[in-house]
């Protein structure tokens, strides 16, 4: 399995410079560039060429691509992220400012979907064909299908705006110290975004079991007069729980990227919020970075999954 | 017989009909046409758009200039007339085959409802269009000018341009009309002189006779099209008191007395005044939009203060100014023992710095821009030539400013100019002068310090005691990221948590009044939407 690893990592890094380059390229090919960004077009007509140029050659925007994108990749190899071109701010630092609050709502909705996803899962196949099912079913339906920024509309009418009970965004409030201070801050966009994972958790959830509890090997289980709840749970969900698993490690980059419209929704300080700013305002280090770091967390989660698999199911041989 | 013929004669001429039989194109192109351009103007019915498209958010323009004094009364208007615009076009024997080429570069929905409106009236009147946003670097796309500024050929792609004009100063509206500096209209030589008379005197009633000439010049030609003036609006809660305190042009800056502004407590006993547009990323610096940014206004303090309309009325942190009679030499000296928010003292130094600087800065604005590069020498320090300009000098608590030639802004620029402490940027190039740490947490001049800064989540800001006009009375100040046309400037507001702010967005306003405690006052500002018809030439024609 050592061997599997190394060779994966190893991998890793030719496909992440690629990406990276693909990225920057999609970049340059889009017109603008940070100093268009910074000035209104109604002010445009106004200023003088001159000094935009002296501008953009100050921020190193009048070098060809190709010397820009070296110049990127040199300076993170030597653990260098760079400046925001717009506002001058060390990327290092936005990353340290944005990442905790992305990974904090991220966290928060993945372990919820995944607890209620498996949960509603296995009591929808348990009680396969029954009311329960049928109701599992159609909200799973409609946790997969409605957009998240419409839950995200509604739970803050309701919540925040009619009821009171929780702050309609942000993250952080003057005087907030601890976790639990700004908790209530965390409630409805973590409660938003973990619906579509735990709809999809559940339905995978529910198939798996379904499968499992088809096997020979739970029929002899119950053969053997083994309680119920034990066949369920401890043979039946065990390997049920290998496709869940897979699932869940395969939405880690989507939690990344997919709090983008969460976080504009709930004003969420995140990094989704600042890829956004970024990719309009064509702040190339700060898109390249989180981009860098995106597909780093794709190609790790993958990673991650094959060997999680390999370890909760004997029969998978990695490297085979 | 021959009395008659006269009358008749004079009759005929008198009505726009002959008038416009005589004007022909002066091109190859239709557009340079003034009966072409005057049917655009009679097909579109803004006064329907205004009350309907922007639900009566919006006045519906007559010139360029906002109403008031410097507009003359005797302008066309242009009312809606599709017999009118259709007769027009028959007359200067438009091509219906053709198909105009309309951009604009406003993202909203707002802009893209506009032009389907104004493809259906053109259509109505045999004129057809097709319109796209402009993407990417906006700027060569609009401003390209021709080689030559009389024959042509287009620097620019499209036949119509939608945008506006926001001014500062007025002759912001016409300087364009300068020799070799319009993209869309050929030389116009009686222009080029009054450009030069409005440009070249502080005089206002010299001004305002040049934009009475130049206002009906525009207006009988067509040269532009004028459609509405955009309004601005602030939104009050009733938890706030201003206290007397005027109104006026909240895109600048002006004397609006914040801190004697008050706040009923909120529940839990503070007086907190909550508000938006808390930087995501940075805090700006305030000598691009001038007074854009609230907190901007907050944490700095101008060398003059102006009233609502930006008429300079007196020091803010100048105790007192003088201008000499040519209009030369101008000095401002500054308020004994002023300092910034960190109790280091606010010196003459960093005024005279904070010129060069802003001489440097790339995107200065233009109106400031105008000012400095009047100043003697301003020429050699751009250019590197000297390390500083020759006409900016330090005495005691004086800055003396000797100019090479008249700037009729110089008071007006100095009431939106706020400097900057030199020493915290040493050994930072002015042209990368945003790019400095120092945006993180700016230490300002105003009568409210920035207190904490978290980046695209909030922004306090706290009393300056030791602020020269007075410690403000409201005792914080909570600033969320949400601004102009955001969804979420009306979710914070309707939650409680945007007591004060002002929005140009039209679209903002419904739900703004919705809210039964909250006061939306529309001001009028100089901002006209507009659209430029390019009569040069077209090279993709």
């Amino acid at each position: 399995m050592l061997t599997y690893i190394i060779r994966r990592v190893l991998i890793l890094i030719p496909m992440a410079l690629v990406i990276c380059f693909l990225v920057y390229l999609g970049l340059e090919m889009t017109p603008g560039d940070a100093v268009s960004f910074m000035i209104s077009p109604d002010a445009l007509s106004s200023m003088d060429p001159a000094q935009l140029a002296e501008m953009r050659e100050a921020l190193g925007l009048g070098q060809p691509f190709i010397v820009r994108f070296w110049i990127w990749l040199s300076s993170l190899l030597q653990g260098n992220f760079g400046y925001s071109t717009s506002g001058g701010v060390p990327i290092g630092r936005i990353l340290s400012d944005r990442l905790p609050a992305t990974l904090e709502l991220s966290v928060a909705a993945l372990v919820l979907s995944t607890i209620l996803g498996s949960l509603l899962g296995v009591i929808s196949a348990l009680k396969r064909g029954s009311k329960t099912d049928s109701a599992l079913t159609v909200v799973g339906m409609l946790g997969v299908s409605v957009p998240e920024f419409f839950f995200g509309l509604v739970a803050i009418l309701i919540f925040g705006l009619n009821l009171g009970w929780l702050p309609v965004g942000g993250r952080m409030m003057p005087g907030y110290v601890t976790f639990w201070d700004r908790l209530p801050h965390l409630i409805m966009p973590a409660s938003v975004l973990s619906i579509m994972l735990t709809a999809g958790v559940m339905r995978y959830a529910r198939s798996s079991m379904l499968d499992a509890l088809s096997k020979d090997f739970i029929k002899t289980a119950r053969s053997k007069g083994i309680p119920e709840w034990r066949v369920n749970l401890l043979h039946g969900f065990r390997v049920a729980l290998t496709p869940v698993v897979v699932l869940i490690g395969f939405r880690l980059p989507v939690l990344l990227g997919g709090s983008v419209i969460i976080e504009q929704v709930f004003q969420w300080p995140g990094i989704g919020n600042e890829f956004i700013s970024a990719v309009r305002g064509q702040d190339y280090p700060v898109v390249m970075t989180i981009a860098l770091l995106s597909v780093m967390t794709v190609l790790v989660a993958s990673l991650i999954v094959d060997v999680l698999t390999a370890v909760i199911d004997p029969r998978v041989r990695l490297g085979d | 017989m021959k009395k008659l013929l006269m009358l008749g004669t004079a009759l005929l001429l008198s009505t726009t009909a002959i008038g416009s039989a005589w004007a022909q194109a002066i091109n190859s192109n239709p557009l340079s046409d003034p009966r072409v351009r005057q049917a655009i103007a009679y097909a579109i019915d803004m006064d329907t758009i205004v009350e309907t498209l922007f639900e009566g958010n919006a006045i519906r323009a007559v010139g360029l200039l906002p109403d008031g004094p410097n507009k003359p009364d005797d302008l066309e208007r242009y009312d809606y007339n599709p017999d009118k615009a259709r007769e027009l076009l028959a007359e200067a024997g438009w091509d219906s085959s053709r198909e105009l080429d309309v951009v604009y570069y406003y993202a909203d929905q707002g802009t893209a409802d506009l032009m389907a409106t104004m493809q259906a009236y053109l259509a109505d009147v045999g004129i057809s269009m097709n319109y796209r946003m402009l993407e990417g670097d906006v700027g060569p796309q609009i401003t390209a000018l021709p080689a030559d500024p009389v024959a042509g050929p287009s620097g620019v792609k499209w036949d119509i341009l939608y945008g506006a004009r926001a001014a500062l100063a007025l002759q912001e509206y016409f300087n364009q009309f300068g020799y070799g500096l319009m993209p869309t209209i050929p030389n116009v030589p009686e222009m080029n002189d009054l450009v030069a008379q409005v440009n070249s005197t502080t005089d206002p009633e010299v001004q305002r006779e040049g934009y009475h000439q130049m206002e009906r010049v525009i207006n009988k030609n067509a040269y532009i099209i004028p459609l509405y003036y955009q309004q601005l609006y602030t939104y009050e809660s009733n938890r706030l008191h201003r206290n007397g305190a005027p109104y006026g042009n909240e895109q600048y800056n002006y004397n609006w007395d914040v801190q004697n502004w008050t706040v009923d407590p909120t529940a839990d006993g503070k007086n907190v005044l909550y508000t938006n547009a808390a930087p995501a990323q940075f805090f700006e610096v305030p000598w691009q939009n001038l007074g854009i940014w609230v907190h901007s206004k907050f944490a700095f303090d101008t060398v003059l203060e102006a009233d609502g309309n930006l008429t300079p009325i007196g020091g803010e942190l100048a105790e007192s100014y003088s201008v000499s009679e040519d209009g030369l030499d101008v000095s401002f000296t500054l308020k004994d023992g002023l300092t910034w928010h960190d109790g280091t003292p606010l010196t003459a130094d960093d005024l005279a710095w904070s010129i060069e600087a802003a001489l440097k800065f790339p995107i200065t604005h233009p109106v400031l821009m105008a000012t400095f590069k009047a100043i003697d020498g301003s020429e050699a320090f751009q250019t590197g030539a000297a390390d500083h300009v020759s006409g900016v000098s330090v005495e005691g608590n004086t800055v003396k400013l000797k100019f090479d030639h008249i700037d009729p802004n110089v008071l007006l620029s100095f009431s939106q100019f706020a400097p900057l402490p030199k020493a915290q940027f040493a050994g930072v190039n002015p042209v990368e002068l945003q790019q400095s740490a120092y945006w993180q947490k700016p230490i300002g001049s105003g009568p409210f310090m920035i207190d904490e800064v978290r980046m695209n989540d909030y922004t306090t800001l706290v009393p300056f005691a030791a602020y020269h006009g007075g410690a403000p009375k409201i005792e914080q100040i909570i600033a969320r990221p949400s601004g102009d046309n955001d969804g979420n400037l009306l979710v914070n507001a309707t939650a409680g948590k945007a007591d004060f702010g002002y929005t140009k967005s039209a679209g903002d306003v419904p739900g703004l009044e919705g809210l039964s405690y909250m006061t939306v006052k529309p001001i009028d500002i100089p901002y006209t939407r507009m659209i430029w018809i390019n009569q040069f030439p077209h090279p993709a024609k």
